[in-house]
């Protein structure tokens, strides 16, 4: 079973963002939200002697994956393959994934209200594609494999050439995303957006953003079926629903 | 549809069936499928992008009748299947709700935006009666044509047909002019675009306010990104730490309006050490010991004081060229109208290219090479006793004919000098925000007996339009193909609809026809649809009309270094002297320097800055910010101020201010960037916000035009092009009330 990873060079990046525009055209993503940013460290240093780099952010379908313990639906899981999904059918948009993700990967769509992240293309891949960031990147700084292929791209640039993951001293959860740079651009990603600590939902959380909802939804489902048992009773002319 | 025209002269039932065919044939040409979405199988369509003027290769894949998707295509020997952002999001541009969707001539006063929507056949009428009208009154060459884009040269024929020598687009004065002028003075042609630079095989790359990376072709960015890759060294002049500064061995946050002294000192560098391309200059070069004596005062010493950068950095990056000759790729810009000097910087450039052997060499500058194209034969167009208006070939002795000087138009229909203009045909730009000094472009429309506007959307100048013809977007419609000579391997790239055109909106070669039609002129556009057109012009190529439209895009064979070329080619240095010329008989004829001579340009009084502007990736010019998904990205722009600038004046990041140049023109409110990515001396924006169009309902207002702030220009004599770097800018003070 492959074992999927991609590798950003940010060497080569330039921050044109044709990577997320290709991400938001091909997923429907609303304004505003991204499966895939392009975040800017700005100028560091003192003038003139400064640097910059680009963070090509995205859900980086790690070995130990945060997010999936506290979906609460089972909607979040992992595939053989290590592409973590949303499965949503079943996603109930409670947001606990959202906050727990280390990398701020995932979204809560305002169209669908359910979550929604980066799963590597899946669907593309399964037609024998690359992901569309990887096809479109003007600067071919991105490249996609299987990091278990030990004659591909992927594997030479994580084991040969160095390429790194962004991670801090409490955050190791270990993302299949790695960078390259040869200007120390990944270590500067790291410092400028360290991962987060993972942050589990609270007690209250629960019963306003599962239970709660969950209940709801049972007992609209139940008044739903009384309701159209009423209306069929009504057509067929039976008169008045039987107490 | 009017004179029985439809798009492809044929009912659009039968078009779109046609289109179909041609889309499944592109299917079944490529492998690639449509994105993630599922459900029937999508057809796509090979066509070239018009988010810019790259025309990038693109596959529209086609769902329900709808553009859902575009990606690059793979078989474009240019583009090699990327696309940047803005050609992702193309059909966000289709389905743009402000677009304008039907004819509309003006009911209210210039301005005020009331318009009446009228038919294809009243507008066209009435656009011909009124042309009609202007020349029985003043002649045809009262008449001027201000396009820009890919079907412009289909109105550029109605226009030359009609009488008019009267063309000038913002891509000569106000972007390129000075750098073709510059190059063709020295080697006998100019750069022309696509810029053939070799990138990818460069061993260094020098940089002079190019940003690539926030300017985005993406070809370029591709082979910029490759050529590092593999190692070339990066030098970069800027006063702002740019994306590509980050990337470079040596950034020179250069003094803005110096960059000759800097040339002049590399070229002193060069030739005092000996560096230069002794073998190539002897074959190819005239003027060299003129050259030499007259840089060699100008050490780096002396330009360290002028340009304000070490004298060694200067000097090491000098070198650092040198080591790489020939391949090395001395990027001549592309919009470089800056300070008025503009031709003799590029001049300047062009020179230091051949000192370093690399025009026409592998890793440099590359030479096209000409495709044999078909013609119809077309009477020829009528001559203008009266000659040219802008002052193209007269006022500016070396600006091109072809491309003219569009303030040059606009000073002759203010001044009514030669001759009066009393109309306007603008196709394809916004005249408000690509050429600068709004307030004379203003006026000048004022006195306009006639403005006529073909656009796709209601961007500013629409408000002050007699007429407005609503023009398919570059998905809906056929354009003239992309025929490019010069890359590596020259091509032809076809542009064809992936959906009809919607609402009441034509395409580009229809309007023109029709317009044609109307004023008596069909014998200069004998096609009868974009087939025939296309089949003509393809016809010397060897290649069929199903194979173009299947696959997009065809190579050809290219002879782009010096080593292929043929005879057929022609002369190597089609100068007067059949050499390159370092020292030009033709600038001292016309009283010009033949070398490049620096002169200091005047500094920013204390508490202001020199304006600075450029692009981001994901915008065109002022035509992609109301794109849905590219105004996601970035709905408006900032100011970059240098952080110690900004903390005296008490400015935090992100405070709304308005800035004040020195004639008292205003900006809307824009953020404040403090960073440490930029000099003391500037402020930057990136152009193209702060429209005033209320019918672009998400860019509307959005951040400020730097356009705006451009109220004084500093002409170059030679060519007449407009420098735009030459406005001061401080930040308004607040008024207590």
């Amino acid at each position: 079973m492959a074992r999927y990873a991609m590798v950003t060079d940010l060497t080569k990046c330039v921050g044109c963002q044709a990577c997320t525009a290709a991400c938001n055209s091909e997923w429907d993503v609303p304004p505003g939200h991204a499966r895939t940013h392009v975040r800017p460290t700005g100028a560091v240093g003192k003038f003139p002697d400064l640097r910059s780099a680009f963070y090509v952010a995205q859900c980086n379908h790690c070995d130990d994956p945060p997010c999936v313990k506290p979906c609460p639906s089972g909607a979040t899981f992992q595939a053989d393959n290590g592409i973590v999904k949303v499965d949503r059918n079943l996603c109930i948009g409670c947001g606990f994934c959202v906050q727990a993700c280390p990398y701020e990967a995932r979204y809560l769509n305002p169209a669908t209200q359910k979550v929604d992240k980066c799963d590597f293309c899946a669907s593309r891949l399964e037609r024998g594609r690359q992901p569309a960031c990887v096809t479109t990147c003007t600067a071919h700084a991105k490249y996609f494999g299987d990091l278990e292929d030990s004659s591909g791209d992927i594997y030479r640039m994580v084991y040969t050439r160095g390429a790194r993951r962004i991670e801090s001293g409490e955050v190791k959860v270990g993302p299949n995303v790695y960078y390259l740079g040869r200007r120390g651009e990944p270590q500067l990603v790291a410092a400028m957006f360290p991962p987060r600590l993972p942050k589990l939902p609270a007690a209250g959380e629960w019963w306003s953003k599962v239970v709660k909802p969950l209940a709801l939804a049972l007992v609209g489902a139940t008044f739903a079926g009384q309701a159209v048992a009423f209306f069929t009773q009504l057509r067929k002319g039976e008169g008045q629903f039987d107490e | 549809m009017p004179h029985g025209l439809s798009p492809g002269g044929v009912s659009r039932r039968d078009w779109f069936r046609a289109t179909a065919a041609t889309a499944a044939a592109t299917s079944a040409a490529t492998a690639a499928t449509p994105g993630q979405r599922a459900g029937k199988p999508a057809l796509q369509v090979a066509t070239n992008c018009e988010m810019c003027f790259w025309r990038c290769g693109a596959l529209a894949k086609i769902q329900d009748g709808r553009v859902a998707r575009i990606e690059g295509n793979p078989q474009h020997p240019l583009t090699l299947g990327r696309l940047c952002a803005r050609g992702n999001a193309g059909h966000q541009t289709l389905y743009d709700p402000d677009r304008l969707k039907r004819p509309q001539l003006r009911t209210g006063a210039r301005g005020e935006g009331r318009f009446q929507e009228v038919s294809w056949d009243q507008a066209l009428d009435w656009f011909a009666a009124r042309l009609t009208e202007l020349k029985n009154k003043y002649g045809p060459e009262s008449v001027a044509y201000l396009p820009h884009g890919a079907s412009s040269g289909f109105f550029g024929t109605v226009m030359k047909a009609f009488g008019t020598p009267n063309s000038a687009e913002p891509a000569f004065a106000q972007c390129r002019g000075p750098r073709e002028v510059g190059y063709a003075l020295t080697f006998g042609r100019g750069v022309a675009s696509p810029e053939p630079l070799d990138l990818a095989n460069a061993r260094a790359v020098v940089l002079i306010g190019s940003h690539i990376g926030e300017n985005v072709f993406t070809s370029q960015v591709t082979q910029f990104s490759e050529g590092l890759a593999r190692g070339a060294k990066l030098i970069v002049v800027d006063p702002r730490f740019s994306t590509a500064a980050a990337k470079a061995d040596h950034w020179l946050p250069i003094r803005p309006g110096t960059d000759i002294a800097l040339l002049l000192a590399w070229i002193n560098v060069i030739l005092s050490e000996e560096l230069e391309d002794k073998e190539y200059l002897a074959k190819y070069a005239q003027g060299l010991d003129d050259l030499r004596a007259h840089v060699k005062p100008f050490t780096p010493e002396w330009a360290s004081a002028e340009t304000e950068l070490p004298a060694g950095l200067i000097r090491d990056s000098a070198r650092m060229m040198a080591a790489a000759k020939p391949a090395v790729v001395v990027h001549p810009g592309r919009h470089v109208t800056w300070y008025g000097d503009d031709t003799q910087r590029s001049r300047a450039m062009a020179i230091l290219t051949a000192l370093l052997g690399a025009w026409g060499r592998q890793g440099g500058i590359l030479l096209p090479t000409t495709i044999k194209r078909g013609s119809f034969k077309t009477p020829p167009f009528p001559e203008s006793k009266r000659g040219r208006a802008d002052g193209a070939g007269t006022t500016y002795p070396l600006a091109s004919e072809e491309l003219g000087v569009s303030n040059g138009l606009i000073e002759a229909t203010l001044t009514a000098k030669p001759y009066p203009i009393k109309g306007w045909v603008v196709y394809g730009q916004n005249v408000l925000e690509s050429i600068p000094q709004r307030e004379r472009t203003l006026s000048a429309i004022r006195l306009l007996d006639l403005l006529v506007v073909v656009d796709i959307l209601p961007v500013e100048q629409t408000l002050y339009a007699d007429l407005i013809l609503p023009e398919a977007t570059y998905l809906e419609r056929y354009d003239a193909p992309h025929i490019v000579e010069t890359a590596a391997r020259p091509f032809i790239s076809v542009r064809q609809p992936a959906v009809p055109p919607m609402y009441d909106s034509r395409p580009g070669w229809w309007i023109a026809k029709a317009m044609a039609a109307r004023l008596g002129l069909e014998a200069w556009l004998p096609w009868k649809n974009p087939d025939e057109h296309l089949a003509k012009l393809i016809e010397p190529m060897g290649i069929s009309l199903g194979e173009l439209k299947a696959r997009g895009a065809v190579a050809f064979e290219g002879r782009p270094t010096i080593e292929q070329r043929i005879e057929a080619d022609g002369p190597l240095f089609p100068t007067e002297s059949g050499k390159i010329e370092l020292s030009s008989k033709l600038l001292k004829e016309i009283g010009h320097d033949a070398i490049p001579v620096y002169r200091p340009p005047a500094d920013p009084p204390p508490g202001w800055f020199r304006l600075l502007y450029g692009r981001a990736p994901v915008h065109s010019f002022a035509r992609t910010e109301n794109n849905a998904l590219l105004n996601g990205l970035m709905s408006e722009n900032t100011v970059w101020m240098n952080d110690h600038s900004a903390r005296d004046l008490g400015l935090a990041a992100g405070q709304r201010i308005v800035l004040q140049n020195a004639d008292g023109n205003e900006s809307l409110p824009i953020s404040v960037q403090p960073t440490a990515a930029i000099r003391k001396d500037c402020v930057y924006m990136v152009h193209g916000f702060g429209q005033q169009a209320p019918g672009l309902h998400k860019a509307n207002a959005r951040g400020a035009s730097d356009n705006a702030l451009i109220s004084r220009v500093a002409i170059d004599p030679i060519m007449g092009s407009t420098g735009m770097r030459v406005n001061f800018v401080r930040v308004k003070p607040e008024v207590q009330s």
